[in-house]
């Protein structure tokens, strides 16, 4: 009996200061927002940047990183994740793949991993400030069809070549890596392969 | 460095980076794209810049030794593989920055494609773990092997190495050659102002819109 009351107290206590700090963060947003309406910050988030400010701090940025652990790449830290969640369902059962212990052991704590997640949540809060977070769906079948095979061929072609387009742009080709420019003519090659089959599909 | 400061710091650039290419509207996929079906090269263009200022970085922390560029060999593997990651990303209509960034938004479109991306790379890691191709980074030599059809290794320092000319001087080579592509789409900008609007791309199968629609916006 005692213990039920116990669990009743601990659940009601905790439900309202998840109440109480759901409010004050909802409170600091708004407080936030009032204050620095006027102020030159919240312009940041009413109009588009210039692609090429943003790009530029980027690279300012990247070249930092690449100084200390190395350049902006995505694909490396997207293959943990898929070992990460594989290990998840399949336990051991993943080490009788080769691939998962030659070439990408499954561990949390390879850097790029939290690119991905930073650049996930970067966005989010931008989007949130600006008032542009919202759920958007796909309408067409034939979105989701192309958004599909689109996911498969992106995540295939990462695997086989070792980069993804921003180690293609972004690292290989600005380190004149010989594989830089492989990667370039084939990633514009494939870009124009699918902006034919885009075009058909944009026509039908 | 330790691994939690490692992935601090990738954490931090890489909030930077959602935030700036979220408020900017960048997308490597439609500076392809769009270059090639609607003419409009507001992506471009900021790519290009970016590849300038990073090429004369890299090289010029390369002459010095400093920095840490990416060390595999490179090979046939390497432009099948971007191919069909070319034809992916236009079929998604997102590349692997903009469906972080897009996810991060709440468009479920770009969730999709990352799923599908991770299944994608897992099906390939089936394919590997019975043909062993391309070869293990363990490996890999860094000569060529016709065989396995690798290329090996070389990058700015290498050429360094071997000719004794510092890495930042082809940089610069290459960075001209990125101003003149760059100048070229300016040009080409200038012919277009006057004619009447470019075609505007309707939004089936897009994550990004095509870039004159995102600027009606």
């Amino acid at each position: 009996m005692n213990f039920i009351y116990m669990f009743a107290t601990i659940t009601t206590t905790l439900f309202r200061d998840m109440i109480k700090l759901c409010s004050c963060l909802q409170e600091t947003v708004w407080c936030c927002r009032a204050h620095l309406g006027e102020h030159k910050v919240m312009e940041f988030f009413k109009k588009t940047l210039d692609p090429v400010i943003a790009l530029t701090a980027i690279a300012v940025l990247d070249i930092f990183l690449f100084l200390i652990v190395g350049a902006w790449t995505v694909g490396g830290g997207e293959t943990m994740m898929t070992g990460l969640i594989a290990e998840f369902f399949m336990g051991e059962d993943l080490k009788r793949l080769p691939f998962w212990n030659l070439v990408f052991v499954p561990d949390a704590g390879y850097w790029k991993i939290y690119i991905s997640l930073g650049m996930l949540f970067g966005a989010f809060v931008g989007a949130k400030l600006s008032n542009e977070f919202y759920l958007r769906f796909p309408r067409r079948v034939s979105e989701w069809v192309m958004i599909t095979i689109g996911g498969l061929f992106m995540g295939i072609g990462i695997r086989l070549a070792f980069v993804c387009n921003v180690s293609t742009f972004f690292g290989l080709a600005p380190q004149m890596n010989m594989g830089g420019y492989l990667a370039v003519s084939g990633i514009v090659a494939g870009a124009w392969v699918g902006s034919m089959v885009y075009k058909k599909v944009l026509e039908g | 460095m330790s691994e939690v400061g490692e992935s601090l710091i990738a954490f931090i650039f890489g909030s930077i980076v959602g935030l700036l290419v979220q408020r900017s509207r960048f997308c490597n996929t439609a500076a392809l794209r769009d270059a090639i079906l609607f003419s409009s090269y507001r992506n471009t263009k900021a790519m290009l810049v970016a590849m300038m200022v990073l090429t004369f970085g890299f090289t010029l922390f390369m002459t010095f030794g400093e920095g840490k560029p990416m060390a595999f060999d490179v090979g046939l593997n390497t432009f099948a593989g971007l191919f069909i990651f070319g034809v992916g990303m236009v079929l998604a209509g997102a590349c692997t920055v903009s469906t972080w960034v897009k996810a991060g938004e709440g468009n479920i479109g770009a969730v999709w494609a990352l799923i599908f991306t991770f299944v994608g790379m897992f099906l390939f890691s089936l394919v590997w773990s019975v043909n062993y191709w391309p070869p293990a980074p363990s490996a890999m030599t860094g000569q060529a092997n016709l065989q396995t059809l690798q290329l090996g290794f070389a990058n700015a320092s290498t050429l360094q190495d071997k000719l004794g000319i510092p890495a930042v001087f082809f940089g610069l080579i290459q960075v001209g050659v990125l101003y003149a592509i760059y100048r070229a789409i300016l040009r080409k900008e200038a012919r277009q102002t006057g004619d009447q609007n470019p075609a505007l791309g309707c939004s089936v199968g897009t994550i990004c819109p095509p870039s004159e629609t995102a600027a009606a916006e």
